[in-house]
């Protein structure tokens, strides 16, 4: 075959020097399908795949459909509007995606938060984690032909989205962590109602079990599909509880602590085995640790009174209305130093553990109103080339498995 | 009066009843409260309501019959790059096909309402419902579309995989009253002596390749959105997607009726009489009833089961289910031999 010949009959398509209208030899015998972006299985990305018979040969994951401009965008705020901007990135994550730039920011202040703000910004990006994890959970649950799974992870997630509307005043995103501080303190009574909801996650983690993770048939699906070794995890720079499920211990909360994870006692789980069925026991003894991490933090915070959230620097700025609206009723509303903000010269760099892994976050300032350049690197971007590696030689069935085992989440890889 | 007699007549023609009545329009009847039972069920599991807003005080039970009507005045797309002429006829065929097996099977004792002789109704009616299976490939490929070509090969698979089994479960019946009439092989089973009793294996070979071969929910894998979209019928939109829908839902209701008879025991307990109430009405309803609760059973393990792959679910069919047909089969054999059968 000598490539497509337009109708008009001058013009083969191979002639055409457009970017995206090459054409590409295929083997013979190859079957070329591609998936998405308006597929039900794919996500917001396009995966092409080759496939003889029903085993895949080849796979290119096509990402950059959700691309939003995040990093030149922020370019064009004030620093505090940054943090709505990028947790646009993964909304049900918003906390654990925005926390590095705010840290990163207080780094180029020179400022630290209060402890009790340090507390309340690792109370929602636990909630956060779990929210986020329950998400994934069933999107994957209705990628493998599981109903109930799809049903059940997105009804339980309601409990941890109601307690961060409870906390925050928002469902998803949240502008929690600002700059020195957070914006809320805990509502009154707000400790006993995260116990319970503890108490009721452990039990539903127990039917997850026996409903779908011991599930023979998922169990069938899951083992042995998707196998990422250990050494090809540490190649290819995968992260995140995808990286744990293939037995490497890394997580930044653990290896490079922040905020007050270094106070906490919890565990990180590992796993050797690596396959897909690895990766969701990882997810669900994630949930375990973070709820671990939640049952100390309400203690601190039932042991500890109330104090300002918000460094000094700022709060001392805020108006007298402002601070009785924090006596009475534990908000700290933004202080106007905020729009005005000019963060002195320099470069800042930090990371953070969200649900889908390491988000890093370089910052330089110019001294002005506004951020010279913000660089993101966020975990599902570094987590999309295993698709590449992993697909070819299983079947075409698998593949929405390994999709949803990965927990791909697109507008946070395309920023 | 004589126009009223003649429309009786013709109603109460064994093949004409048969065909329309009993395999169009009571499975028809049928789906609306299985597929009611089976949504609200499956959502009682998953902790929600199910169908509910379209009639609240009878917790949406006639939700079907507003989807249906969705359906039916939906625009029919037909796209450009199809074969039209095989894209409009296979699901229609696909249809038909799939009920023409029910004038093949008896639903009484009485041979007046026979549509046709029964020696042989066991192998014509098996060999009948086998042809629609052809025309949903053929839909698949007539699509010109890469998940519909893929959709149709899987349907092909797992129908040559499971249909052989569904064969050979019910033949073991055969083996049993060492006959191929459907009406011996139901009156074998009087005086409670069901063959789902006496011959568990094969029932249970049969109840699970029905459920496979007609792509029940938890092993929907030739129609499996997240990979093929929705399979050979990818392209299909409005009364012909519909009709494709109906064709396997019609499916499963004929190999209920099987079922009925060659296990449940056919229209026992009750004894057909004469006339036409007595000696057809109420055994087919009765059979209905049957075939009906089967149904029912079928759609429960959709809340817990997830899809196999296709490669796992033609191991299970080759490695597990054959064996048991055949020992099915074999134990058949063998109660015959020993004259435990009457």
């Amino acid at each position: 075959m000598s490539g497509f010949v337009s109708t008009r009959g001058q013009v083969g398509f191979n002639d055409l020097k457009i970017p995206g209208a090459w054409s590409r030899k295929i083997g013979k015998d190859l079957y070329e399908v591609f998936i998405g972006p308006q597929h039900p299985g794919s996500g917001h990305m396009r995966i092409i795949i080759r496939i003889d018979g029903d085993v895949i040969v080849e796979a290119d994951p096509d990402m950059g459909y959700v691309h939003r401009t995040m990093e030149k965008l922020g370019e064009g705020r004030e620093w505090i509007k940054g943090i709505p901007l990028y947790e646009r990135m993964a909304i049900h994550d918003a906390c654990n995606v925005t926390l590095p730039y705010v840290r990163a920011v207080e780094q180029l202040l020179g400022i630290e938060a209060p402890l009790r703000a340090k507390y309340l910004r690792v109370l929602l990006c636990e909630i956060n984690r779990i929210a986020a994890y329950l998400y994934g959970f069933g999107i994957f649950g209705v990628f493998v032909g599981h109903s109930t799974m799809y049903m059940w992870p997105f009804g339980d997630r309601e409990v941890w989205i109601e307690l961060a509307d409870w906390l925050t005043g928002a469902r998803l995103t949240h502008s929690y962590p600002v700059f020195g501080g957070v914006r809320r303190d805990v509502p009154a009574d707000f400790t006993n109602q995260l116990r319970k909801a503890i108490r009721y996650m452990r039990k539903r983690l127990e039917e997850y079990r026996k409903i779908y993770v011991d599930n023979p048939v998922i169990r069938a699906r899951l083992e042995d599909v998707g196998v990422i070794p250990k050494n090809l995890a540490i190649e290819l720079g995968i992260t995140g509880p995808n990286l744990r499920a293939s037995g490497v211990l890394y997580d930044v909360r653990y290896n490079d602590p922040y905020e007050v994870y270094d106070e906490l006692d919890f565990e990180i789980p590992v796993f050797q085995e690596g396959d897909a069925l690895a990766r969701v026991w990882q997810r669900v003894e994630e949930i375990k640790q973070s709820l671990r991490i939640l049952e100390q933090v309400a203690d601190w915070l039932d042991k500890h009174p109330r104090e300002p959230i918000l460094h000094d620097r700022f709060w001392k700025t805020a108006p007298p209305l402002h601070k009785k609206i924090f006596e009475t009723e534990g908000r700290a509303k933004l202080v106007p130093l905020y729009a005005l903000l000019k963060v002195p010269k320099g470069k800042a760099y930090a990371k953070a553990e969200t649900a889908r892994g390491e988000i890093t976050y370089y910052v330089e300032s110019d001294g002005g109103q506004k951020p010279y350049r913000v660089r993101i690197v966020s975990a599902s971007a570094r987590n999309a080339i295993v698709f590449k590696y992993i697909l070819p030689g299983h079947r075409v069935m698998d593949l929405p498995t390994i999709y949803g085992s990965i927990d791909y989440f697109p507008p946070e890889a395309d920023r | 009066m004589d126009v009223i007699d003649v429309i009786v007549k013709i109603i109460t023609w064994p093949p004409l009843w048969q065909l329309v009545v009993l395999g169009l329009v009571a499975p028809l009847g049928v789906v609306v409260g299985i597929l009611w039972f089976e949504r609200k069920t499956a959502a009682r599991v998953q902790r929600r309501f199910g169908p509910l807003h379209v009639s609240p005080r009878i917790g949406g039970a006639i939700q079907l019959i507003a989807d249906l009507m969705r359906y039916a005045f939906q625009e029919i797309i037909i796209p450009k790059t199809v074969d039209k002429g095989v894209f409009l006829i296979a699901p229609l065929t696909a249809l038909v096909l799939s009920i023409v097996p029910v004038v093949a099977v008896p639903f009484t004792s009485v041979s007046h309402y026979w549509p046709i002789p029964m020696e042989y109704s066991v192998l014509i009616s098996l060999a009948l419902s086998t042809i629609s299976a052809i025309f949903i490939v053929l839909a698949g490929w007539a699509s010109n579309n890469k998940f519909s070509i893929i959709g149709g090969m899987r349907e092909a698979y797992m129908i040559t995989a499971y249909e052989l089994m569904i064969i050979l479960a019910i033949l073991s019946v055969s083996a049993m009253t060492t006959s191929y009439n459907f009406v011996d092989v139901v009156l074998a089973q009087t005086g409670g002596k069901w063959f789902i009793i006496l011959n568990p294996l094969a029932f249970l070979a049969a109840f699970i390749s029905v459920l496979m071969a007609t792509s029940g929910f938890p092993f929907e894998i030739p129609e499996s959105e997240n990979e093929v979209v929705a399979g050979p019928f990818t392209e299909y939109s409005g009364l012909l997607y519909g009709v494709n829908m109906g064709a396997a839902y019609i499916k499963r209701f004929v190999y209920s009726i099987f079922i009925t008879l060659a296990f449940l025991g056919g229209w026992l307990p009750y004894q057909p009489g004469d006339g036409f109430i007595s000696g057809y009405l109420i055994p087919s309803l009765v059979i209905i009833v049957k075939a009906t609760i089967l149904m029912a059973v079928f759609s429960f393990l959709r809340a817990v089961y997830g899809r196999y792959r296709l490669d796992q679910a033609l191991d299970f069919a080759w490695k597990l289910l054959f064996p048991l047909a055949l020992m099915g089969f074999g134990l058949g054999l063998l109660e015959a031999y020993i004259g435990l059968i009457g």
